[in-house]
């Protein structure tokens, strides 16, 4: 039998892809589908015995339940601000460090110390620092009266601002490190026509470096939304989802209905969740950026 | 000389046949005198990281050099061990051999038949294990569950009232003798200026503040289940007793109380900033070891008052030994062998003075050498004959009613809730599960 070049190369290229193929499937696509069947249970493994279908009740409790609408409202909160700030932060630092210096360079290299530590150890850093009995800080503010006196992540009118504070602290070097590079790649001869044309740093800001820069802002955010939305060990580790459920957010209920209660169904259900959230989000963030890059660049 | 030597060729074969013979039959004999029963054997033991973890390890080469198995001790935290050993025992991997099990942990063990039935092991050997010798109260919730054993004692733990001698003399006061005087002494000795203060207990959101409440809660008279075992989470009695507990903080704790787990809560005695402290006995030892207190010599340790007119009983728990019924027979019985062992008098009175800090045999309690060390045994016998091993339900809704009295108490702890509108919250959820 004689096949063409066509599609011997066709044959080829689907061998090739062979391995990656059947990688997603067993390790991405298989469990998803797992979970996805699992969500519509009331299973828990240590009482297999009672195992039992409920349709979609899993995702009502999820949504009927006010422990779990606060976690869900908690993690769109913690979201928004910490990646927000770290926007705004990161785009400042990222100006401030653009021109290429061997100061820059340094402060940068400094600047990352942050994210490369592990969050659950952030997270057990500031518990350290901020605990009203011993800590660095705590210790003081709470003499001093400053914030609430049991410590600011005791509080249930601070805990999640301080947890979205700690976040910042440690990942905007990152969103300066995704906007820098971005910075470093824009065209330098638009630029200089800018400022050849007498336009103020604010209007070369505006006019040319924002539109520019849009790819990489898409790209940080959706990074950092992402990420911040699974937001966990740092929680875990500083307030546990408390005082009361203050900072319960949906990561750490999934992980708690998972495993520590072997609630097999309704964890499952709280991931497809949280990943249907942030497939919104992403989706979301790619219409807006799209939407202000046909406004801006007409394209 | 060569005649000499050809006899000597000639004889050579048979003395050296003879004389081999001789060897093989004395090596043999002396490998089977040397040989042990558990040759070859490895027991691997689930610990939880407290007292006797590092016990377990000190005493694997004594364990071997008499039975010839071989110990592996994998230490992990509470969540660690939980998490672990329930995958082990649903995959049925066979990982562990054996695993401590926490007191709570017994109705679910029995339910589902994670670890072995005991129980005819014990009747057939209760004489070699000296059943007499261990409290009723220690069998009963350490082991047993529907009068069957799931698990064999291994540390167990007597809830007990530390409090600082020095500052009870100094404000002229004695030891509480009721829950009513332990709150009255304990705003009495409140002093945030100095930042002393009169108590402390755990109120991190989760097991520790669950765990904590409990046990005051048991003390004050309530109770989280019916006699019939059904959730009864905001009964009249819990909603008084958290409301004092909640009084206890506001009054009495230093300010990051509300989110100390059980370590915190210790350091924060062992610095010198609590008058008051109810603890399990495992702890108490620590007090008077000049490397992590500042309070030696200062603390006294008596049993933990219940509220005036009600019967004394005081809380018990601690650690049990199961062992995985997964494993083959043969594992079965070396992981018995290694429970009678450790549990008997001889090593476990040595697994005591090593620090392991979970007494359960009377004769411990009048042991010279441990009292010489440990000088509140009597009061951990007077806990233990009065003992109650229920006030944490040990059912197999135990941890998911713990996560939610963890979360009520906390929100109440926090002033975001009142402990009736809390625990109705709790009780309406509770319901759900069973």
């Amino acid at each position: 039998m004689h096949y063409s070049f066509a599609n011997r190369r066709r044959l080829f290229l689907f061998l090739m892809a062979t391995p990656a193929v059947l990688y997603v499937a067993a390790v991405g696509l298989w469990p998803l589908a797992q979970g996805i069947g699992y969500s519509f249970y009331k299973y828990n493994l240590l009482r297999p015995a009672r195992t039992q279908f409920v349709g979609l009740q899993n995702y009502i409790d999820i949504f009927s339940d006010a422990t779990t609408r606060k976690a869900i409202l908690n993690t769109f909160q913690f979201t928004f601000f910490s990646v927000g700030l770290q926007l705004v932060l990161g785009f400042a630092l990222a100006l401030l460090l653009w021109r290429d210096s061997r100061f820059n360079r340094a402060v940068l290299a400094f600047l990352l110390i942050p994210s490369t530590i592990t969050p659950l150890v952030v997270g057990l850093i500031f518990k350290a620092m901020l605990g009203a009995d011993y800590g660095i800080i705590g210790y003081f503010l709470s003499d001093a009266g400053i914030g609430p006196r049991s410590g600011l992540l005791t509080d249930a009118g601070t805990a999640l601002w301080m947890l979205i504070l700690i976040d910042c602290w440690e990942w905007t070097p990152l969103m300066t490190l995704i906007l820098l590079a971005g910075l470093k790649s824009l065209p330098g001869d638009v630029l200089e026509a800018g400022q050849v044309d007498g336009a103020t740093a604010w209007q070369r800001f505006r006019l040319l470096i924002l539109p520019l820069m849009l790819p990489s802002v898409f790209l940080a955010l959706t990074l950092r939304t992402m990420d911040a939305f699974r937001v966990f060990d740092s929680v875990f580790v500083t307030t546990g989802g408390g005082p009361d459920d203050a900072t319960n957010t949906l990561m750490l209920l999934g992980v708690k209905e998972g495993l520590q209660f072997f609630n097999v169904g309704f964890a499952s259900a709280v991931g497809n969740v949280t990943l249907l959230f942030i497939a919104l989000i992403a989706t979301m963030l790619l219409l807006v950026v799209r939407r202000a890059d046909v406004r801006i660049n007409g394209k | 000389m060569a005649n000499a030597s050809s006899s000597m060729v000639a004889a050579k074969p048979t003395t050296i046949y003879t004389l081999a013979a001789a060897v093989v039959a004395l090596m043999a004999t002396a490998s089977y005198a040397n040989s042990k029963p558990l040759d070859g054997v490895t027991l691997t033991i689930a610990s939880m990281n407290d007292g006797f973890s590092n016990v377990l390890v000190k005493l694997a080469p004594a364990f071997k050099a008499e039975t010839g198995a071989d110990l592996k001790v994998e230490i992990m935290d509470y969540g660690t061990l939980l998490t672990k050993t329930t995958a082990d025992f649903i995959g049925d991997t066979k990982g562990y051999d054996l695993v401590t099990m926490d007191i709570v942990w017994a109705g679910a063990y029995a339910e589902n038949k994670y670890s072995v039935d005991l129980t005819d092991r014990v009747t057939r050997d209760a004489a070699e294990l000296e059943l007499d010798d261990i409290y009723p109260v220690v069998l009963k919730s350490l082991g047993q569950y529907d009068g069957k054993y799931v698990a064999f004692p291994l540390a167990a733990y007597a809830n007990v009232l530390a409090y600082r001698k020095d500052l009870l003399q100094a404000a002229g006061l004695k030891p509480p003798a009721t829950m009513e005087d332990l709150v009255e002494y304990a705003k009495k000795l409140n002093d945030p200026a100095k930042k002393q203060y009169g108590f402390v207990a755990n109120g991190q959101k989760g097991p520790a503040v669950a765990q904590d409440w409990m046990q005051y809660n048991n003390q004050l008279g309530g109770s989280i289940v019916t006699k019939d075992g059904k959730p009864a989470l905001n009964s009249e009695a819990n909603i008084k007793s958290l409301a004092v507990y909640k009084q206890l903080f506001t009054e009495a704790a230093p300010p990051g109380a509300i989110e100390y787990d059980w370590g915190g809560r210790e350091e924060s005695f062992r610095q010198g900033m609590a008058a008051f402290m109810q603890t399990w006995s495992v702890g108490a030892a620590a007090y008077s070891d000049p490397k992590v207190s500042n309070i030696v010599g200062k603390v006294g340790i008596a049993v933990a008052p219940v509220s005036k007119g009600m019967t004394p009983q005081y809380g018990v728990g601690g650690w049990g030994l199961a062992i995985n019924a997964d494993v083959d027979k043969s594992k079965q019985d070396a992981a018995w062998t290694f429970i009678k062992w450790v549990s008997s008098k001889k090593i476990h009175k040595e697994f005591n003075m090593l620090g392991a800090g979970g007494f359960m045999r009377k004769s411990e309690m009048t042991d010279p050498d441990l009292l010489a060390k440990y000088d509140f045994l009597p009061v951990i016998a007077e806990t233990y004959e009065h003992g109650n091993g229920e006030f944490r339900p040990r059912i197999p809704e135990y941890p998911e009613i713990q996560d939610l009295l963890g979360t009520a108490v906390n929100s109440v702890l926090a002033g975001a809730t009142t402990p009736k509108e809390a625990l109705d919250k709790a009780q309406d959820a509770a319901k759900k599960l069973f």
